[in-house]
């Protein structure tokens, strides 16, 4: 039996359904991301789970217990604000002990799993500062103290990193990611940021209006999108129009020009119509590599984006993006000329709609 | 930079506007201070000796500041949830809660006292019983008092109202309730822990406005026949030409000195975001 289950769980406002027949186990100590654009119910459904929100239907439980109808002060679930949401009469160690002391622990207590949590999160030096005093990411790790000081059975996460600028966005999802393992707890992360889900997940939800497209791990989620949606949604792709030529062979052909895809063409039949994708990275110059497919390729664009240079090509009159590794003796070809280009059969995907 | 063209920059309209404005409210307590000192050149503060040792000075005083006292403490009870609850769950009551509370400016305090003995004169009876559900509260000291603090704090409402308001739009209401409440703590913890303390600027303006409000107000009291400062301060002045100059005087003095607490404990920003 998995840890927390969310089973049918549906969410309307008004004739809005928000969230659509939401179906999730997920394993105690996971990690999970839910993943996806603004208004895809990613943030609606965490509300679920936390009780700020009541499913219209549906079942949520946690070990065995069906929570669906308990106020959010009935859970035992810790939460993390975007906002960061501390108390700003309080200081940190009061923030932090907050829980504690309105569940009525002996003192003794609250002041040592405050004191265990400020070390958890390094604030040592912080404890009798007021929230104002705090930069952005010292404060988001303050909630995330707080949220833990109750030792909550999950632990939700709703974007709590959007609001920090770049490297410390980066450097606290790892110290919420060893945090995590750490203790060992189950935890939800809201976000809109591919990166981040990929980096810290042990499995991805990718939601889109109100409905999971995909469930899976990080690897899997990028490597084998299984729709449109999600090929385009993480990572970027190049997708194309194609026609199937051999369903045996998995030949298909995007305007004219001949590709072998590894999988899915079998289902179909010669001339079906279908979408292919391939991502920027697997192409390569056939003259470095020689793999299944190699095409003809004129060189439209050359892009510098740092430890990255992307070429557009294209191929037949399709247009691709074609990325490759940057390095100091990398030898460009010239705009205008027409390359050799390959990938893998692997690479070529083929979507459902 | 020369004398003329700092002259010219100089905002010579805004200044004769500020001080028109100054000289207008500051020339009449001028004189009436002056006016409080002239009655006994020998001893100039003889008005304000007077008025002190006066018992019903006191007393009256004293009353004026407890009924203060009891109808800031019912109007937050009162005022702090509504906002709260307004802000937090029902937003679109907010334009009618506002107009409810505007009402005291509308409708005079002595439309408001005559409707309060009207109704509150005769035994209240469960409809079409001879049951008395209960007593008339004008016919009993307590019940009297009771009509009167209800009677102020809706003179009050208006800038009670507001400053809650006003302090709640400052804070995060929805998202430190939501925190709040995951870690566990119910309404009254939230409120009184969480919100109360977060507003507590806005709480002294509302709670100092009511004060003023209170200890000056005439027409609620002497119609309910309540001792207090307004009617005392009232029939002085009928009667008497020096006191009651000191009393407003000092009156106009205490209200300061109100509205200096109020800055040095926002900051002179009106209100303060947090506790701090």
């Amino acid at each position: 039996m998995s840890y927390l289950s969310l089973s049918n769980v549906t969410k309307q406002f008004g004739d809005t359904v928000v969230v659509d027949n939401f179906n999730l186990d997920i394993d105690k100590g996971e990690f999970v991301s839910f993943l996806g654009p603004s208004g895809c119910g990613k943030t609606t459904t965490l509300r679920m789970v936390a009780g700020f929100e009541v499913p219209t239907s549906g079942k949520i439980m946690i070990e065995g217990v069906d929570i669906t109808d308990k106020a959010p002060n009935q859970r035992n679930v810790g939460m993390i604000f975007q906002s960061y949401a501390l108390f700003p009469n309080m200081t940190v160690a009061q923030n932090i002990g907050f829980g504690l002391t309105v569940r009525k622990e002996p003192e003794s207590v609250v002041k040592s799993r405050v004191a265990e949590m400020i070390s958890l999160i390094n604030l040592e030096a912080h404890a009798n500062k007021y929230p104002y005093q705090l930069s952005g990411g010292q404060q988001q790790r303050v909630s995330l103290a707080r949220a833990l000081a109750n030792r909550p059975q999950v632990l939700l996460l709703d974007e709590p990193l959007s609001a920090l600028d770049a490297k410390i966005r980066v450097s606290l999802r790892a110290e919420i990611r060893s945090i995590q393992k750490a203790l060992g707890i189950t935890a939800i992360f809201v976000t809109h940021d591919q990166e981040e889900a990929l980096s810290i997940s042990d499995r991805i939800v990718v939601m889109n209006a109100g409905e999971m497209e995909q469930v899976g791990t990080p690897f899997e989620i990028y490597n084998f999108p299984k729709t449109r949606f999600v090929a385009n949604f993480v990572g970027s792709l190049n997708t194309a129009d194609a026609e199937v030529v051999d369903p045996t062979k998995g030949l298909v052909s995007v305007d004219g020009v001949q590709f072998t895809s590894a999988e899915g063409t079998k289902e179909r039949k010669k001339g079906d119509k279908i979408k292919v994708a391939i991502r920027p990275e697997r192409f390569s110059f056939a003259a470095l590599q020689h793999k299944d497919n190699v095409v003809d390729a004129k060189i439209e664009n050359i892009t510098f984006l740092g430890s990255v240079v992307r070429i557009q090509v294209k191929i037949g009159n399709t247009n691709f993006n074609m990325d490759t590794f940057n390095n100091p003796f990398l030898e460009l070809p010239k705009i205008g000329s027409i390359e050799q280009v390959t990938c893998s059969k692997e690479a070529v995907l083929v979507l459902d709609e | 930079m020369s004398f003329l063209s700092r002259l010219r920059k100089f905002p010579f309209w805004a200044w004769f506007w500020f001080l028109l404005g100054a000289l207008y409210f500051i020339l009449p307590l001028l004189a009436t201070f002056e006016f409080s000192l002239s009655w006994d050149p020998a001893i100039p503060f003889k008005a304000y000796q007077r008025s002190f040792e006066d018992s019903r000075f006191w007393t009256s005083f004293i009353a004026s500041n407890i009924f203060a006292l009891i109808t800031i403490f019912a109007s937050i009870v009162l005022v702090v949830p509504t906002a709260y609850w307004i802000r937090l769950r029902l937003p679109q009551a907010r334009r009618i809660v506002e107009f409810i509370t505007l009402m005291p400016f509308v409708v005079p305090a002595i439309i408001l006292v005559f409707g309060l003995i009207r109704v509150y004169s005769t035994p209240f009876t469960i409809p079409f019983t001879d049951i008395v559900f209960m007593q008339p509260l004008t016919q009993f000291k307590l019940g009297t008092n009771i009509l009167v603090i209800a009677g102020y704090m809706v003179l009050a409402m208006p800038y009670m109202y507001r400053s809650v308001d006003t302090g709640m739009r400052t804070v995060d209401i929805l998202t430190l309730t939501e925190a709040a409440q995951s870690l566990g703590a119910n309404w009254f913890v939230i409120i009184t822990r969480v919100i109360l303390p977060n507003i507590r600027s806005a709480l002294l303006s509302g709670a100092l406005l009511t004060f003023a409000i209170v200890v000056g107000e005439v027409i609620l009291a002497s119609f309910l026949g309540v001792t207090a400062f307004g009617p005392y301060l009232f029939l002085l002045g009928q009667h008497r030409a020096y006191e009651p100059a000191a009393l407003s005087f000092v009156s106009f003095l205490l209200t300061w000195f109100a509205m200096g607490l109020i800055q040095l404990v926002t900051g002179g920003q009106g209100q303060a975001a947090g506790a701090h």
